[in-house]
């Protein structure tokens, strides 16, 4: 609850900015009102006899009271010209907004996730041209870039790589290079189990055996086995076992010593008990258990774990798997060509989106390890800084370590993220990825999914450093605070200035801001804000890692009302929720961990990569067609209203209507309704594969190309040019009499024959801004006129039988 | 059964084509030859139309005379409001009209009115419909305002434009002999059968302190006072032609046409013109060149453009 928000109500910026424009429309409404009401007042003159305007006469014309005629006379052209203002325009915009949720998003197959028969969601209309604008997107990391499926799937044993798959990141750089991907034939016997995605025949089955160091993989597959602290669940059986794990990352190690015939089964408080195959003899199977003595946990600092236990014959060994650059400092001497050539493999695992862990053991020799133990027992049972000092006394034993080998995991990256993220960032989009996860994890996810590359200058703020980390040793809070402000605030200041003379250098490198939540808390302080602002936003990609539900909010509306451009919230979890809800538009990925994000969020699909659909397919159209509907529905309104307003003119400024009543309101309801609609649903300038194939076109919709004031100046232009050339050919023309019978026109010929023209131009008018015509459009545009037609020859009817026809 | 199972699928395909949105579409690109095409087709099609407008309209002979301030004797030109309106002045006045081409009948008589705001808003709704077809069972004429009633009978018919009904009368005369001028079928029929009433009789018509125009035969019933039916259909702009009569006979070359007129009509309070039109009528009607011109400029406007598009095209083809 502590992060939650007031859940605000979404409009989309285009409707914003269309309220300005309905404000303009008011506006110049009330000129010329004005200008008509000026007009009445000068022109009332009681030598208009005929006007009858001696005696008794009303407010309205009275030239005794010019001031009341004008007031009186503006309201009259306020009900005259209020067809400027275009009521019907939120109806039609809603009824195609309707649809285009309920029927274009919700049912597209292209974002139809068959696998867990999950359409998308539009659960609101609001926002369908929102979409097309985007220009941030804020995404969460677990869940919605990865499946949040840890898989065993490489490792390196003495110097030996194993392990045959390719992620994805690995093929997507040799689709880039142009070298042809050969899928590798998995082997008919391998072994598939959702968190082990392993397969090499070298390593499975006992075959380990016939490999150069059967003694590093046997050490290997033990320290998989034993060093962790996995508790086993379930039934005591390799098929039926589940491993309950802190992180996923465990449960597939301990998942792949199973594969590797090494299938923990059982822990007790001291022992663990491991099913190992294969170990003396090939086939040969026995229990052995392990006596556990001492656990030195996994912390962030630390960035190891290290179990101390007893083999069954009394060996002392000492298993610690962590990260590389830990385990490499604790190493032993020797063995250089080892270590050079798993730092090699290393670094493959890594530049191919795997998280790697480095495995060590090293043999205790009885006494050595007992007074260890005994500085261990006094440190754990110390009650100042207890934490502090089991760090230091780990720090003794976890030394001369021997390197065994390393494993490579992958966070399995949900289908097609590469690929949507680049298409995604060629749109013009920035993606900022907001995670809870520590550093290192969100970096190598930003790798994987092609937000970081070796290219970029990556700027990284971090509150890890030793200065920070000693006064946080001190422990006083307030200083602690001062302390990290300060640090925040130097390194912005120093990246900032760094990042400047990249944008002076003309083919700089791309900038990337990796920050943790610790320094985000201090960077979001209002005055130093501006300065995180600056640098983000010229950053091409973002990663905050290790950062609050709230943070992640916090950094979303920075970016939204700081530099007022149009966010995109994408997450999947209850942590997201605030982020979601933050955002221009919040995005749901209706997954796996539950519906909070769901039920916060403005459109749900399933998988990330819809977003590539949402936002360059629907978004983009639905921000073309908006745009049209809008800009038309300002000419279509502005073209009539004219033609009234110079009729004015010629009225003596009295408020005479040109049109009939009923003409007037069946303009917007009948004979120009129905075209707009279709045009709001049907048009679009390219397809939607050739939409994602450039998602350059997207940029239109950042810059607002179709919606600026200069386009709605042209529509304006055409409209007063349209109802000047209405008025003057109509009335002009009709200045004579017509055919042959010598009639003159009266007042309602000649506005019957202005509104023919208004509506048929209107109407043919919009089959010149679309791009694409269907039958419908067809319909409607004819069905339009004809409807006019039908109308005026049944009005007539009924208002005088036979008028309108010449007699002979 | 096998029609409805089509017929069901049929459905449900346009339904998936809609959802999909990917409906069966032409895609107008206007690429150079489209829209040169488009121009020249413009230029084809609105040369000749505006020729031949123009040609009708060329063939229609027009003769207008302004006779508003010459028809005032010299001695009251200086105040031509008290003369009009000084009751005791005759008002008979001779115009003469050369006919500078053959006029061929029927031959239109048009006065026409200037600076006459027959479209103000108070005066267009000072009539009332309802009474001009039924009279006087029709009661509530407040529209009529401020001729409504007078010394508290109700006026037929009433209202502003009724009040001001236009009163100089024409005679034409050539060579002695008096042109008879058809004043029958001036007004749209429509007008005559579905708006004026056959029975309906004008009463206590311009019999107030303020006479305004026109008096009423009141014997003749309002269906047949085709003068106020042509002038109650009010007009668009402020300066308008009513026809008055048909001339029956054809005018030669160089006859002169004497028009004796009575110059009743007050236009001189606000500055209003009078003139007085003969003129033919072609199968489009009077003489109006502005629609032929305008149908040419935009003939000719097209096919420059075509023209220039053309060059453009030869010169950077791609």
């Amino acid at each position: 609850m502590m992060n939650s928000m007031n859940v605000p109500s979404k409009r989309s910026t285009l409707e914003r900015k269309l309220d300005k424009l309905i404000l303009t429309l008011f506006g110049t409404l009330f000129t010329m009102c004005l200008i008509g009401a000026i007009g009445s007042g000068v022109f009332i003159d009681r030598k208009y006899y005929f006007l009858g305007l001696s005696k008794s006469v009303e407010d309205q014309f009275n030239p005794n009271r010019r001031f009341l005629v004008v007031l009186l006379t503006m309201l009259t052209l306020l009900t005259l010209y209020s067809t400027i203002i275009p009521i019907s325009l939120y109806v039609s915009i809603e009824m195609v907004k309707f649809i285009q949720s309920t029927q274009f998003i919700n049912k597209d197959l292209n974002m139809y996730h068959a696998e867990t028969d999950t359409p998308a969601l539009a659960r609101t209309s609001n926002l369908n041209e929102e979409l097309g604008q985007v220009e941030y997107i804020f995404s969460d990391k677990t869940g919605t870039l990865t499946r949040n499926l840890m898989e065993f799937f490489k490792c390196t044993i003495g110097g030996e790589i194993y392990g045959t798959g390719m992620t994805e990141i690995e093929r997507g750089v040799a689709e880039r290079k142009g070298i042809k991907v050969q899928e590798v034939p998995t082997s008919i016997n391998s072994v598939r189990e959702k968190g082990f995605n392993f397969d090499d025949v070298r390593l499975m089955r006992g075959a380990w055996r016939n490999e150069p160091n059967p003694e590093a993989c046997k050490e290997f597959f033990r320290c998989l086995a034993i060093c962790h602290t996995v508790l086993p669940e379930g039934d005591e059986s390799p098929e039926k076992i589940k491993y309950q794990a802190a992180s996923p990352d465990e449960a597939a190690l301990v998942l792949a010593a199973k594969h590797f015939g090494y299938f923990f089964y059982r822990r007790t408080p001291t022992m663990i008990y491991v099913r190992e195959s294969h170990v003396e003899r090939m086939g040969k199977i026995q229990d052995v258990s392990y006596e556990i003595l001492n656990v030195l946990e996994f912390n962030s600092t630390r960035k190891r774990q290290s179990v101390v236990c007893r083999y069954p014959d009394g060996r002392l060994v000492l298993y610690c798997k962590g990260a590389d650059t830990v385990i490499y400092e604790r190493l032993v001497g020797g063995s250089d060509d080892l270590k050079k050539v798993t730092r090699e493999h290393l670094e493959k695992f890594g530049s191919a989106g795997l998280r790697t862990l480095c495995l060590a053991y090293k043999d205790l020799a009885p006494d050595v390890y007992e007074s260890w133990n005994e500085k261990f027992i006094q440190a754990k049972s110390s009650l100042r800084d207890r934490e502090r000092k089991l760090d230091e006394v780990a720090e003794l034993i976890e030394k001369d370590l021997i390197l065994i080998g390393a494993t490579a995991i992958e966070d399995k990256l949900q289908e097609g993220v590469p690929d949507c993220i680049e298409t995604l960032s060629r749109a013009g989009i920035k993606i900022w990825v907001l995670t809870g996860d520590k550093m290192e994890t969100a970096i190598n996810i930003a790798y994987a999914c092609n937000l970081l590359n070796n290219e970029m200058k990556q700027f990284i703020i971090s509150s890890e450093t030793d200065a920070i980390r000693e006064v946080e040793e001190r422990g006083d809070q307030v200083e602690i605070a001062r302390f990290i402000k300060e640090e925040v605030k130097k390194q912005l200041k120093k990246c900032l200035d760094e990042a400047q003379q990249y944008f002076h250098g003309v083919s700089g490198p791309k900038l990337a801001l990796i920050i943790d939540g610790k320094c985000l808390m201090y960077a979001l302080d209002p005055s130093l804000r501006i300065m995180l602002l600056n640098l983000s936003l010229n950053c091409s990609s973002v990663v905050c890692c290790r950062v609050s539900p709230l943070q992640k909010a916090q950094v979303t509306s920075l970016v939204k009302k700081g530099a007022r451009k149009i966010t995109l919230s994408i997450g999947d979890g209850a942590n997201d929720v605030s982020m979601i809800q933050a955002a221009h538009i919040g995005v749901g990925i209706s997954g796996l961990e539950g519906m909070q994000a769901v039920m916060a969020s403005d459109f749900a699909i399933a998988q990330f990569r819809f977003l590539k659909d949402l936002l360059l397919v629907h978004g983009r159209w639905s921000y073309i067609r908006l745009c049209k509907v809008v800009t038309y529905f300002f000419y279509k309104n502005l073209t009539f209203t004219l033609t009234q307003f110079w009729f004015t003119f010629y009225t003596g400024f009295s408020g005479q209507r040109f049109y009939d009543d009923w003409f007037q309101s069946l303009y917007n309801v009948i004979f120009t309704a129905l075209p707009v609609i279709i045009v709001g649903l049907f048009d679009k300038d390219v397809s939607s594969s050739l939409s994602k194939r450039y998602p350059e076109l997207y940029k239109e919709g950042i810059k607002n190309m179709f919606f600026k004031w200069r386009v709605v100046a042209i529509w304006a232009f055409f409209a007063v040019y349209q109802s000047l050339v209405f008025y003057y050919f109509v009335t002009v023309s009709s200045s004579t009499s017509q055919g042959s019978s010598g009639k003159m026109f009266g007042l309602w010929d000649v506005s019957t024959m202005a509104f023919t023209c208004v509506v048929v131009t209107v109407n043919l008018r919009l089959l010149m801004i679309c791009n694409s015509i269907t039958r419908w459009h067809y319909i409607s545009v004819g069905g339009s006129i004809v409807a006019w037609f039908l109308f005026i020859f049944l009005y007539s009817g009924i208002m005088t039988p036979y008028d309108r026809q010449v007699s002979g | 059964m096998d029609t409805d199972r089509e017929r069901h699928r049929a459905r449900e395909t346009a339904f998936y084509l809609f959802t999909q949105q990917s409906l069966p579409a032409c895609k107008p690109v206007l690429t150079p030859g489209w829209v040169i095409a488009i121009f020249l087709f413009m230029g084809v099609i609105f040369i000749p139309v505006g020729l031949v407008t123009l040609r009708a309209s060329h063939c229609v002979v027009e003769i207008v005379d302004r006779y508003d301030i010459d028809c005032v004797p010299e001695p009251s030109r200086m105040d031509k409001v008290s003369y009009i309106q000084d009751d005791s002045i005759p008002k008979n006045c001779s115009r003469f009209m050369k006919v500078h081409k053959y006029m061929k009948a029927p031959i239109y008589i048009y006065y026409q009115l200037d600076n006459y705001y027959q479209n103000h808003r108070r005066y267009v709704k000072s009539r009332s419909d309802k009474q001009l077809l039924d009279g006087q069972k029709y009661h509530d004429t407040s529209y009529c305002q401020p001729v409504e009633s007078n010394n508290n009978r109700p006026i037929v018919p009433c209202g502003l434009i009724a009040w001001s009904l236009f009163n100089d009368t024409f005679e034409f005369i050539r060579e002695g002999a008096e042109l008879k001028v058809n004043r029958k079928n001036i007004a749209w029929k429509s007008d005559r059968g579905h708006k004026f009433g056959k029975n309906v009789y004008p009463f206590n018509f311009q019999n107030g302190t303020l006479i305004g125009g026109g008096k009423l035969n009141p014997e003749i019933p309002l269906s047949d006072q085709e003068d106020l039916i042509v002038w109650m259909r009010t007009s668009a702009l402020p300066s308008f032609r009513k026809l008055y009569g048909r001339i029956e006979e054809d005018l030669d070359v160089d006859d002169v046409v004497v028009v004796n007129l009575m110059n009743n009509y007050n236009t001189y309070s606000f500055g209003g013109k009078k003139k007085l039109v003969l003129s033919t009528s072609s199968w489009l009607g009077g003489k109006n060149d502005f629609l032929g011109h305008a149908c040419v400029f935009v003939g000719c406007s097209s096919l420059t453009l075509a023209i220039i598009f053309v060059l453009l095209h030869v010169k950077y083809r791609r």
